[in-house]
């Protein structure tokens, strides 16, 4: 028998007020996602990868300024602006709420990175190059993409079929904790929790519940799924207008 | 004849031929089947006949997850160590053997196992780096469903389910009559979302493809 699993639908929040702005999502992510290296080269011609940055702008006058950091990554949105521009349907919506990028199905028209209005889409300029003894540094479960190719945060869809997969072998159903994405297992002060909201035990609903909850854009009406919880103090609400 | 008319035949002609070759490499895409149905070589000339083959035939008749031990557990089948093959091969040398090519391809094993250096076994089923395949779901769903198997007649146990190593042919066919591994299934996109389809497996693009 198929077993049907629960509904599911992934977010993540990101506490800005927790974020230290020191950048160990960013380098999780690349190594687990096989992203390759960004060159000085790359920076200038603005063609540089990250899954998830990290913002950095200052607030204030000197010689009060204080440094402000916004992790930013695919906002997984439920009415992405970047599905309907495909003309391949290389990226859709998935039943768990993940934005999907079938990389395959891409045929690089760009398209969707336009209409993105985060950012977070990445088109391989080049074929990706690893240093030799890197060869088998490489995840063997995601797929390295080529040249020509769009990409972008997956919520590490690799993992989570895994903890499916894990889960089934157990008989038993994907709980919380069972997994974490690369960027929020490495982050050091927990600014990122990921979970699954249809879970009446995710982590994820303490977050959800605050009352600094905003998303990025909202106005936009693009529906995010991933939540952020502004900085405490009184300068945030300005930092969280522009974010 | 005139000249025009013989140009006009030649072209025809050379048109044919040149659209007959382009049927023939775009059918083979399409439906995906291995060409010349030959395995690659491989640096032992390990046969499936000679281990996996019944008893009744004249093999060992050993499971299939023996030696691919992980088949049932994770998502890679997993072939054997040498030190595995050794359990036997240190006693059996092939000398004396029927066999006239068992002497020379067992020598080959064992003297891999005095360097202790691994058998760069050559892939025969390879899916495409942007396919995630998992072997255990498979193997289990085919377990408790015997009439899903196909290229063989399952021995079905008494509660209805077959052992792991009679679900093998689905996809494989019958290795165990193989003296060299070939690819008999396409096992392309179409063929895998058929199967899928047929019996309620996802078919979310992000199920395979990530
Ligand atoms: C004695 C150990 C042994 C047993 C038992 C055995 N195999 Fe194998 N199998 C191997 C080795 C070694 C290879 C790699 C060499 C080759 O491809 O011929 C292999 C290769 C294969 C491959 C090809 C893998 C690829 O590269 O794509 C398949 C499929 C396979 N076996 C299926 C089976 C099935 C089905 C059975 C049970 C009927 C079985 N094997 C029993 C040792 C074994
Ligand atoms: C259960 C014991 C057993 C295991 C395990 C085993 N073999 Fe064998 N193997 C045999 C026997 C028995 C023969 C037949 C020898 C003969 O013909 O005299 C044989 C024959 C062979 C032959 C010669 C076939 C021929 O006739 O040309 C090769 C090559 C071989 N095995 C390789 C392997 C490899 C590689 C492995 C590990 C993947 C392996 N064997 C594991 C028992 C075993
Ligand atoms: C649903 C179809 C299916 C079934 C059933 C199946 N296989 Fe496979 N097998 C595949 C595919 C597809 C590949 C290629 C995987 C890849 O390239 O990632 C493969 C690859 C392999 C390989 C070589 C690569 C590896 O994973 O180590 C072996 C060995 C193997 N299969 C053995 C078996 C055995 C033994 C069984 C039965 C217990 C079995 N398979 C049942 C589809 C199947
Ligand atoms: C003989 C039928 C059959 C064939 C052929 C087949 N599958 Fe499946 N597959 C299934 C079934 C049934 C399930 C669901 C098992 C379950 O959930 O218990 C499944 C599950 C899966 C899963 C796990 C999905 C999940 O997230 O739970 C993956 C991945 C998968 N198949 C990939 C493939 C690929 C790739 C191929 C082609 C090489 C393939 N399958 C060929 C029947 C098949
Ligand atoms: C059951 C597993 C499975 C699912 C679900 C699946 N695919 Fe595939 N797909 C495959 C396999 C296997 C291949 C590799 C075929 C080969 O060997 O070339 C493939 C290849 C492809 C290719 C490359 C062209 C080709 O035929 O090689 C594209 C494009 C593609 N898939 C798109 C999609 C899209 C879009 C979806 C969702 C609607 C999807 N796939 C769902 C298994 C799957």
């Amino acid at each position: 028998m198929v077993s049907t699993p629960r509904e599911r639908k992934w977010q993540m929040v990101v506490d800005v007020d927790r974020c230290t702005g020191c950048q160990a999502c960013v380098v999780a992510c690349q190594a687990e996602n096989n992203i390759p290296f960004n060159s000085e080269s790359h920076f200038k011609q603005g063609r540089t990868f990250s899954w998830i940055r990290i913002e950095r702008y200052w607030e204030g006058e000197f010689p009060d300024v204080k440094a402000r950091f916004l992790p930013f990554l695919c906002q997984h949105c439920d009415n992405a602006p970047c599905e309907p521009v495909c003309p391949v349907f290389a990226t859709y919506h998935n039943n768990e709420g993940l934005n999907v990028q079938v990389y395959n199905r891409c045929v690089g028209t760009r398209f969707c990175q336009n209409n993105c209005p985060y950012h977070a889409r990445f088109f391989n300029y080049w074929e990706p190059v690893w240093p030799v003894q890197m060869r088998n540094s490489l995840n063997p479960d995601v797929t390295v993409r080529g040249r020509g190719i769009m990409e972008k945060c997956t919520f590490c869809v690799q993992r989570i079929r895994r903890a499916e997969l894990d889960a089934k072998r157990q008989e038993r159903e994907v709980r919380d904790g069972d997994f974490q994405p690369a960027c929020a297992q490495a982050c050091p002060t927990s600014a990122l929790v990921f979970g699954d909201v249809k879970d009446p035990q995710s982590r994820i609903h303490e977050g959800l519940a605050n009352k600094r909850r905003f998303r990025l854009r909202e106005e936009l009406g693009t529906e995010p799924n991933v939540v952020y919880l502004s900085k405490v103090d009184s300068e945030a609400k300005e930092a969280a207008g522009h974010a | 004849m005139p000249k025009a008319l013989s140009r006009l035949l030649i072209g025809a002609l050379v048109g044919l031929v040149v659209l007959g070759v382009i049927v023939f490499f775009v059918g083979n895409a399409w439906f995906g089947l291995p060409v010349g149905a030959q395995g690659p070589e491989q640096p032992i000339a390990f046969p499936h006949t000679v281990h996996a083959g019944s008893v009744e035939s004249g093999g060992l008749g050993l499971d299939c997850t023996f030696c691919h031990r992980n088949v049932d557990k994770g998502a890679a089948a997993t072939v054997p160590s040498v030190q595995q093959c050794m359990f036997c091969h240190s006693k059996v040398t092939g000398e004396g053997s029927t066999s006239p090519t068992a002497l020379a391809e067992i020598t080959k094993l064992r003297t891999a196992a005095e360097q202790g250096e691994p058998i760069s076994w050559v892939r025969v089923h390879r899916l495409p780096d942007h396919v995630q395949f998992v072997h255990d779901v498979h193997i289990r769903y085919l377990m408790e469903s015997p009439d899903v198997i196909v290229n063989s007649t399952p021995a079905i146990r008494q509660d209805g389910t077959v052992d792991a190593a009679q679900t093998c042919s689905t996809c494989h066919g019958q290795v165990a009559t193989m003296a060299k591994v070939k690819q008999v299934r396409a096992l392309k996109m179409g063929d895998c979302v058929d199967c899928h389809r047929a019996n309620n497996a996802p078919t979310d693009c992000a199920a395979c493809h990530y």
